[in-house]
């Protein structure tokens, strides 16, 4: 049945406890890969913003603790709903100092996560953010 | 239930056909209240907000609330299986939504195109319902087939678009499955489900309540499933960033393949450039307009 395909948002759903819409293609959509349990929050350079489908990421340049810089991907929702929310492809740039909240991968082999809000370049709250980091659903 | 029906779809065959500048303009691009799209992917409002604009009550017989029960169990099992990080299989690849889920719960943007003969209601997710307004009867039973997306005509009434629909099909259930209709898919949403036959038949009435909103009251027929006619409401307001068709691309560059039962995100792919830093080049610029 046709519900099956609304596991695409299903993890954000049980977090956000809000309304979650369909949402076809599971393996390709699914966010069940971050541990939606736990924020935190990155600052760093942008590398690239990779304004693909079926999901936009930004690709986070971090310091570690050690003051090794190391390669976020940061997962979005599709082009589609970023541009409904004002979101274009040139909304970052490389160079760009931001910070993000966002849901960590469960597997820490690779690092990333899943948006949930940030604070661009200018100091602002990016696009469909909350007023601050730390205010996300 | 058939003459329900013909009462509220065939009023009058003359209606169809008026004068193309007797047509509304619904141009723009609309969304389903409630289903604004944030940066995280989630929406703006709760399910039980749009419970109550849907009016959501679904008139089901004990056999299909029994089925749509036994359902919700196993649902549950394979939702708990995803918030592991798990995949627990039957995943899809296709941005196919089908109807009547296009016009009820769904999170994409659509157009609506006017024309004396045919109303097209084109979704983000590249699916297009074609409403055929010239007077022609449903496709001759020798001729149907289910499909996700039925078999609709239409006319006007005024400036109502009254479209009546057959031959729905689930677009990822067995071919002789009917479709279903659920308020909104997360946790909750298991719990408000209607399944239906590839018998149902659905009526609407689309018209504008104001300069922003669309409005389609819908009626479901089907009582192999359903004691009574299922009546539900449903508002689009216009898209506010974007003022053209973007649309879905479910394929792409796909970074989260499943490995080993588990979802996984990977790195970007090496041998492309990136694409927020670096300039066009030159030849693929367009063309400045004549």
């Amino acid at each position: 049945m046709n519900w099956l395909r609304n596991y695409a948002f299903i993890a954000i759903a049980a977090i956000i406890a809000t309304m979650v819409a369909a949402g076809p293609a599971l393996a390709h959509h699914s966010f069940a890969m971050f541990d939606q349990s736990k924020k935190v929050t990155v600052q760093g350079t942008v590398k690239d913003f990779r304004w693909s489908n079926p999901h936009v990421f930004i690709q986070l340049l971090v310091k570690n603790d050690a003051g090794i810089e190391e390669e976020w991907s940061i997962e979005m929702t599709s082009p589609e709903h970023l541009a409904r929310v004002g979101w274009r492809p040139g909304t970052l740039k490389a160079g760009d100092k931001i910070t993000l909240v966002l849901h960590p991968l469960r597997d820490g082999t690779i690092k990333g996560g899943q948006y949930l809000s940030g604070i661009g370049p200018d100091g602002q709250p990016l696009l469909g953010s909350p007023a601050s980091p730390g205010e996300g659903k | 239930m058939a003459a329900l029906a013909t009462a509220l779809v065939a009023k009058s065959a003359a209606k169809t056909g008026a004068p193309s500048t007797a047509l509304p303009d619904w141009s723009g691009q609309w969304e389903n209240v409630g289903a604004t799209p944030d940066a995280t992917g989630g929406f703006n409002q709760t399910l039980e907000q749009v419970l109550k604009q849907m009016e959501w009550s679904p008139p089901l017989n004990a056999a299909t609330k029994a089925k749509v029960d036994a359902m919700q169990a196993r649902e549950r099992k394979r939702l708990e299986a995803v918030a592991r990080g798990e995949d627990p299989g039957g995943a899809f690849t296709a941005c196919t939504f089908g109807y009547p889920g296009l016009m009820l719960d769904t999170p994409l943007m659509f157009e609506v195109l006017i024309t004396p003969k045919e109303t097209a209601l084109i979704f983000s997710s590249r699916e297009i319902r074609h409403i055929y307004t010239d007077g022609r009867p449903h496709t001759r039973k020798e001729d149907l087939w289910a499909t996700p997306w039925g078999d609709s005509i239409g006319h006007w009434e005024g400036q109502t678009l009254v479209m009546d629909t057959i031959a729905v099909k689930d677009p990822y259930g067995p071919e002789d499955s009917g479709s279903d209709v659920s308020a909104f898919g997360d946790v909750e949403g298991f719990l408000t489900i209607g399944i239906l036959t590839q018998q149902a038949h659905f009526i609407e009435r689309m018209r504008m309540i104001d300069p922003g909103h669309l409005e389609d009251q819908m009626t479901i027929i089907d009582p192999a499933n359903l004691t009574a006619p299922w009546h539900m409401r449903r508002t689009y307001e216009r898209v506010a960033h974007i003022h053209r068709m973007v649309y879905e691309d479910c394929d792409g560059e796909d970074r989260n393949p499943v490995v080993n039962g588990k979802f996984t995100l990977t790195p970007p792919p090496p041998d492309t450039p990136p694409t927020a830093s670096a300039p066009a080049p030159k030849s693929a610029q367009p063309a400045p307009p004549k």
